[in-house]
């Protein structure tokens, strides 16, 4: 029992779904049993692909040992390029996959001036954060351009599927891609190279891993999973603003590291990574429903956030501590 | 009808104070050697569609008095220390005028006062100390919109179309709770329902406040988690055009428009296209392009021939759904 018990402690993500399943009860609880019902999980996991995918991308990059700051710009710059692309009349999926392309080039773009000039990622993308943003206003003219909706394929990304219309079709495309990632991380040389680069970056090298171009890979995969991310949320909302995803850096990392990421690199998992932005979904939609005081809304929000990455870092500790005969 | 001879009132305003001082301006051309160099201070970031609009006026306006001229934003939205540094940074360089939001009513005030020692104009846009005139910084004029009247007509507005019996719940969606703007537009709001509560004594009514956010994307989800949790819900205001993600929300669940009321402030072709759709019901036009344009000609003015700016509330005129297609053409030229 409690050899099962320090098995359990000591995987992150584990820890965070005994969190989650707490806040979720808390939550049931004072919102008069309201936060299970079927509307509003439909409301929770409409949005949550689009922050979990932009984490999973943020936590691979963080297994690898660097950052991107630069997700919250890329998220407004594809589907910006995309819906300029068509107003210009090309066709939806020519613009989509030129779009990736724009996404792929600034992960590059971040990969190359990281790794070229060797400085750290989070001064490369935080700069890069500035840039993307810039463009997306001066491409969009600052005024957010006319959608044409009628010429996207939009119900293959967010109409109401399943069980009383309970998902998105965008949670699908993340249940696949969360899958594809999590099979790369625990299944393939990739993954085992990423681990190796962002743990001991000297050794990995020495033992033959090609360290400079799994970083690469993994900075263009963040950010094209970002601009998908963000073309979800624009199909979503029915408008292309060049202010979506501002902050929303900020969410992917704490995602990352409520689910388990080492800040340091080396350590982490996908599962974490749904289960950080899936905990945080659930902070903020708890918190309207338990209506708490839009003055005290923030402080609340940190507050939980803080509290589980305590919380998390915890078990993990209490694992450690815990002595099994073997 | 009286709103729209209102309106139609404001709009002939601007119309002849703009043409009157192009007038002037081809008179006096001329003799203004030196170009007039004009810098506008925001505390909103480029990404925002509203304050493209201001500075579409702007740099019209600029174009027009042949100024040179400088919109700084901040690079994130609401940032009072970043607008703070800038309008140093902008006084350093000694222009004839600095235009300013005053978001708060301590952070620029020592700012202000010292560039109008040095004699620059200083007009406040947009928005202004909460005491107005009589407010510590010695700004001289305000351009923009009153807020506190602004959201109680929209709530006499919004209140006019309630439920004749039953109770009511309303839910006010505080976009940047501790800004002025949002903060004073709340107000306003809180007081038209107080009104109307007094009006009718008899019927229930229940109001709350959350923090909305300032994304469409945050207040979609937060006003949606409310609206699951209140089914009930009559009303929703929101402080700025973030109702437009509410909207599509209510459309996603199928829930016919009307059902629950919406409205809010600022014009954008979200909510226009929203209000034609049938779920926003009403919209208070602040004018931003108005809001750039008429500060650069009361510099002009008051630097050509001596005039003192004077203010000029440029909205709490109210869209209405069948004024949405009228609208919608302007606004995405950023012109309303």
């Amino acid at each position: 029992m409690k050899k099962l018990l320090k098995i359990y402690l000591q995987k992150p993500e584990l820890a965070g779904i005994v969190l989650l399943a707490v806040l979720i009860g808390l939550f049931q609880v004072r919102s008069q049993m309201i936060f299970l019902s079927a509307e509003n999980i439909r409301g929770v996991l409409g949005v949550l692909p689009e922050v979990g995918l932009v984490a999973i991308g943020v936590t691979l990059l963080m297994i690898c040992g660097e950052f991107d700051l630069s997700v919250g710009s890329v998220f407004a710059l594809t589907p910006m390029s995309i819906t300029l692309l068509m107003n210009a009349g090309v066709p939806f999926w020519l613009a989509f996959f030129i779009g990736l392309v724009v996404a792929a080039c600034v992960g590059l773009a971040n990969g190359l001036i990281t790794l070229v000039f060797n400085i750290p990622s989070f001064i490369t993308t935080l700069g890069m954060l500035f840039i993307v943003r810039s463009l997306t206003v001066v491409l969009s003219g600052g005024f957010p351009p006319n959608l044409p909706i009628e010429r996207m394929p939009a119900q293959l990304f967010v109409s109401f599927i399943g069980p009383e219309g309970l998902f998105r079709a965008s949670f699908l495309w993340f249940i696949a891609i969360g899958a594809a990632a999590a099979f790369l991380l625990s299944a393939t040389n990739l993954g085992n190279w990423m681990k190796a680069t962002g743990g001991f970056l000297e050794a990995s090298i020495s033992s033959g891993v090609p360290a400079r171009r799994v970083k690469l890979f993994s900075f263009v995969l963040c950010s094209v999973l970002a601009g998908f991310a963000g073309m979800i949320q624009v199909l979503r909302l029915g408008a292309a603003l060049p202010s979506i995803g501002d902050g929303l850096e900020l969410q992917a990392v704490a995602a990352a590291v409520i689910g388990g990421t080492a800040l340091s690199g080396g350590i982490g998992n996908v599962l974490g990574a749904v289960v950080g932005a899936l905990l945080i979904r659930v902070i903020d939609n708890g918190l309207v429903l338990t209506q708490v005081d839009a003055n005290w809304f923030k402080f609340a929000v940190g507050s939980l956030t803080i509290f589980a990455v305590v919380a998390n870092a915890w078990m993990r500790r209490t694992a450690r501590h815990l002595k099994v005969q073997l | 009808m009286a709103r729209r001879f209102s309106t139609f009132q404001t709009r002939s305003k601007f119309a002849i104070a703009a043409c009157i001082t192009s007038t002037l301006f081809a008179a006096s051309v001329a003799r203004s050697a030196e170009p007039l160099n004009i810098v506008m201070l925001t505390h909103g970031a480029a990404t925002n569609a509203f304050w493209q609009a201001v500075k579409k006026g702007f740099d019209d306006a600029c174009t027009r008095v042949q100024a040179h001229c400088q919109m700084v934003f901040t690079q994130t939205d609401g940032s009072i220390e970043q607008q703070s540094a800038n309008f140093q940074a902008a006084e350093a360089r000694k222009p004839d005028a600095i235009l300013t939001t005053i978001v708060d009513d301590n952070a620029l005030t020592p700012m202000i006062n010292d560039a109008r020692a040095k004699h620059i104009i200083v007009i406040a846009y947009n928005v202004d100390q909460s005491g107005g005139a009589a407010g510590a910084a010695k700004r001289q004029a305000f351009i923009g919109q009153n807020f506190v009247p602004a959201g109680r007509s929209l709530a006499h507005q919004l209140t006019s179309q309630f439920p004749k019996d039953g109770p009511v719940r309303v839910l006010i969606g505080v976009s940047a709770p501790g800004q002025n703007w949002a903060e004073q537009r709340a107000k306003g709001v809180m007081e038209g329902l107080d009104e109307w509560k007094r009006a009718n004594p008899t019927r229930t009514v229940v109001i709350d406040r959350i923090d909305s956010g300032t994304d469409l994307s945050v207040t979609g989800e937060r006003v949606g988690a409310y609206l699951t949790a209140h089914p009930d819900t009559t009303a929703y205001f929101d402080m700025g055009f973030f109702h437009a993600a509410v909207a599509r929300t209510l459309k996603d669940r199928n829930v016919p428009p009307g059902k629950v009321l919406l409205a809010g402030f600022d014009i954008v072709p979200q909510v226009l296209q929203m209000m034609k759709a049938g779920y926003i019901q009403a919209e208070v036009d602040q004018q931003p392009y108005a809001q750039g344009f008429m500060p650069v000609m009361q510099v002009y003015l008051a630097k050509s021939f001596g005039l003192a700016p004077t203010d000029i509330n440029t909205g709490n005129s109210l869209v209405m759904p069948a004024q949405a297609d009228s609208v919608i053409a302007l606004s995405q030229q950023g012109l309303r």
